[in-house]
């Protein structure tokens, strides 16, 4: 973890004494601090720290075009006094770097309150001051994952749900209120990170520098998450908004810049999610694909009335790479079924014990489900599974039966289902069971039971969406019952949609902004850097702990 | 002696030429918002340079930093260096495979005047990354190399 590093290195340094050097920022300010050429770069940016407001651990520094890596001294790149070194602020800080959290099927999710700004009200969303605040909660609830998801999960009437949820914000404040969510809502540089790690949401940002300057600021990003909490403050937030939107359009010019503000955030907004249909790797990567419901949805029905999918889906059992885009269990428009279920669907069968513990992460584990939805293998998952480690987390959240009933009570159709399912609730409420099924050997046993459910499940789809039991019949049995398993697990999402979308990515590619930071922090081995990341899917902060501890397997 | 660059009268000797521009690159002169110096100090030719592009603002490259690499041949500064961006990137006049700044899509390099220094090389290259043809370039993931 680099900010570990900078504070190791701050705390033995002694700039007493040294030279001047002089500082010159990207903004082009600059300004002058004492420091030792005997101090490494580490303690040198602590230092800077208190000259500027750029955190030692953004800081990236530049002198005679090389960029200083934190363990190395001053002097051993030849700084002399009176010399220049240009500092610019970097992004996601090397500590804490979940940049697995793209995978993050929470992501996908267009929450209420995004549902509202950027789908339905696509004007809206754009207004000025406004902005921030109905994307950024949106934003926001996308990374819990877990807890919400649950509420999505493709289920068939989430258009209901949705609209439950927008009518009931006590609902929003509930889920809120989860202690894991708190969490995530505590930490906006997790969030920060699950944009930053997105490519095409870094390209938007990166052409609007205010964007990035929301999500530079913690602050903003912090009252937002607090707005979502309440739904007073939201609903209050939402009519600014909306205010917001009437005053500028009906200033002069006013409209224009709308339109402007259109081209620059909305359509290369719509182009992420175009593009990430287009490219099945960039799939995982991009959990705001399917971010726009309209645009989403539609991509997915196109999809899946497209037979050739579902007949090729139907008769490969080999691993192919997902061209689907990532589902959204809140696309706006009720094609969010079809969407889901094509998804799930077209998993190969071959890959089928993979998205089951995929779907238990989505428990409420949005991490765990991040590292899951990372793997790129069987193997790697099995290993995982089988680390002391994992297995007793999940162990201990799986046999919290509060846990699980506040998760299955929170979700009204979930519940239902239940309901009308006494011995699917026992099993949902059994710890013994859940523990079994983290299991790797009890995966195969899973598949038939989902094979026994599905008759219930069949009948239950059959009658929400008879097409669909046309193109997955025979071929498709176990998928479908596992398909629907993983609906009511709600971690769908990513979890196990990534698994054969990334396996094709070579690891060096796929963890490239990773493996850099790694190198950066010293960790010059690139192979065993490689197999650090892949075995904790992309997350630096754990790969870094790998290769320091170096535990188990 | 007066070194001054400008001067046309005064040929400056390749050695006093590139020491100049070494200095420059150390102490920040100049634009200051490249980054440049020399790879090997004991290198009597003052050959391999390491250049350093901190992206522009209001184009995708914002934020992001690039590391080039300049190859000042014996003939500098009668001929251009060789420029090659070491950090990969998008860019009409840059090779996709190799990264070389091709010198016939690239102004300053095909119309190469002994004025030019590699300063002048790395903003002109700062410039063309916001220029619009370039601008909005999808880029490759940051910390990738050619």
């Amino acid at each position: 973890m680099g900010g570990d590093g900078v504070a190791d290195d701050a705390s033995e340094s002694n700039p007493a004494g040294g030279v001047t050097v002089h500082v010159r920022c990207s903004n082009g300010s600059k300004f002058s601090v004492q420091g030792s050429l005997e101090s490494t770069v580490g303690s040198f940016k602590a230092v800077l720290a208190q000259s500027c407001d750029i955190p030692a651990e953004q800081q990236r520094l530049i002198y005679k075009g090389r960029i200083l890596k934190d363990d190395q001294t001053l002097l051993s790149y030849g700084l002399e006094a009176d010399h220049t070194v240009h500092l610019v602020r970097g992004f996601a800080p090397a500590a804490s770097t979940n940049t697995a959290g793209a995978t993050n099927p929470g992501g996908p999710n267009a929450t209420p309150s995004s549902a509202r700004g950027v789908g339905l009200n696509e004007g809206g969303a754009l207004g000025g001051s406004g902005f921030g605040a109905s994307l950024f909660p949106g934003l926001g609830i996308n990374s819990l994952g877990g807890g919400d998801s649950l509420f999505g999960a493709g289920l068939p009437e989430f258009e209901q749900v949705q609209q439950q949820l927008t009518q009931n914000p006590n609902m929003m404040g509930e889920i809120m209120n989860m202690p894991v969510v708190q969490n995530l809502m505590n930490n906006p540089e997790i969030m920060r990170n699950l944009i930053m790690s997105n490519p095409q949401m870094r390209e938007i940002i990166d052409r609007n520098p205010e964007l990035a300057h929301i999500l530079n600021d913690p602050s903003t990003l912090r009252q937002t998450l607090e707005a979502a909490r309440n739904p007073e403050l939201m609903r209050e937030m939402m009519r600014n908004t909306d205010r917001a939107m009437s005053n500028i359009e009906s200033s002069p010019e006013g409209f224009n810049m709308l339109r402007r503000m259109y081209e620059t955030v909305q359509e290369p907004f719509l182009n992420a999610t175009t593009m990430a249909g287009d490219t099945g790797n960039n799939l995982g990567s991009n959990p705001f694909a399917a971010l726009l419901g309209t645009q989403g949805g539609a991509q997915a029905q196109d999809q899946s009335t497209n037979p050739s999918v579902t007949g090729s889906e139907t008769t490969t059992g080999s691993p192919v790479p997902n061209a689907n885009p990532l589902p959204n269990p809140w696309t706006s428009a009720g094609s969010g079924g079809a969407q889901t279920n094509t998804t799930t669907r077209s998993n190969p069968v071959g890959d089928a014990r993979q998205p089951a513990p995929a779907g238990l992460g989505g428990l409420g584990l949005p991490e765990f489900e991040r590292m899951l939805g990372g793997m790129p293998d069987t193997n790697s998952l099995n290993q995982i599974m089988q680390n002391p480690a994992i297995s007793q987390m999940m162990q201990s959240v799986l046999s919290n039966p509060q846990y699980m009933n506040q998760i299955l009570g929170l979700n009204p159709q979930l519940r239902s289902m239940l309901d009308s399912n006494s011995q699917l609730r026992e099993m949902m409420q059994n710890p013994e069971f859940l523990r079994q099924l983290t299991s790797p050997e009890t995966m195969q046993q899973l598949m038939t039971l989902q094979q026994s459910l599905l008759s219930q499940f069949g009948r239950q789809q059959g009658s929400q969406e008879p097409g669909q039991i046309g193109g997955g019949t025979a071929g498709t049995r176990n998928t479908m019952g596992l398909e629907m398993l993983m609906n009511m697990f709600g971690g769908l999402g990513a979890g196990g949609l990534t698994v054969p979308s990334r396996s094709d990515v070579p690891p060096e590619q796929l963890y490239a902004t990773q493996l850099s930071q790694l190198q950066e922090m010293g960790f010059f081995d690139t192979q065993e850097n490689i197999r650090a990341l892949t075995a904790t899917a992309g997350n630096v902060h754990a790969a870094v702990e790998r290769l320091l501890g170096n535990p188990g397997q | 002696m007066t070194l001054g660059s400008g001067g046309s009268s005064v040929v400056v000797p390749r050695n006093f030429r590139l020491l100049e521009e070494l200095e420059r690159g150390e102490k920040g002169i100049g634009d200051g918002t490249v980054s440049y110096g020399m790879d090997d100090g004991d290198d009597i030719y003052m050959r391999s340079w390491t250049g350093t592009i901190i992206g522009p603002h209001n184009s995708v490259h914002e934020g992001r930093i690039y590391q080039l690499k300049l190859f000042c041949d014996k003939d500098y500064p009668e001929k251009p260096p060789s420029v090659r961006f070491h950090s990969r990137v998008n860019m009409t006049c840059v090779n996709h495979e190799t990264g070389v700044v091709e010198p016939k899509k690239f102004g300053i390099l095909a119309n190469w005047q002994r004025e030019y220094t590699m300063e002048d090389i790395l903003t002109q290259l700062k410039k063309e990354m916001a220029a619009p043809h370039n601008r909005k370039l999808v880029q490759p993931p940051e910390g990738t190399y050619f």
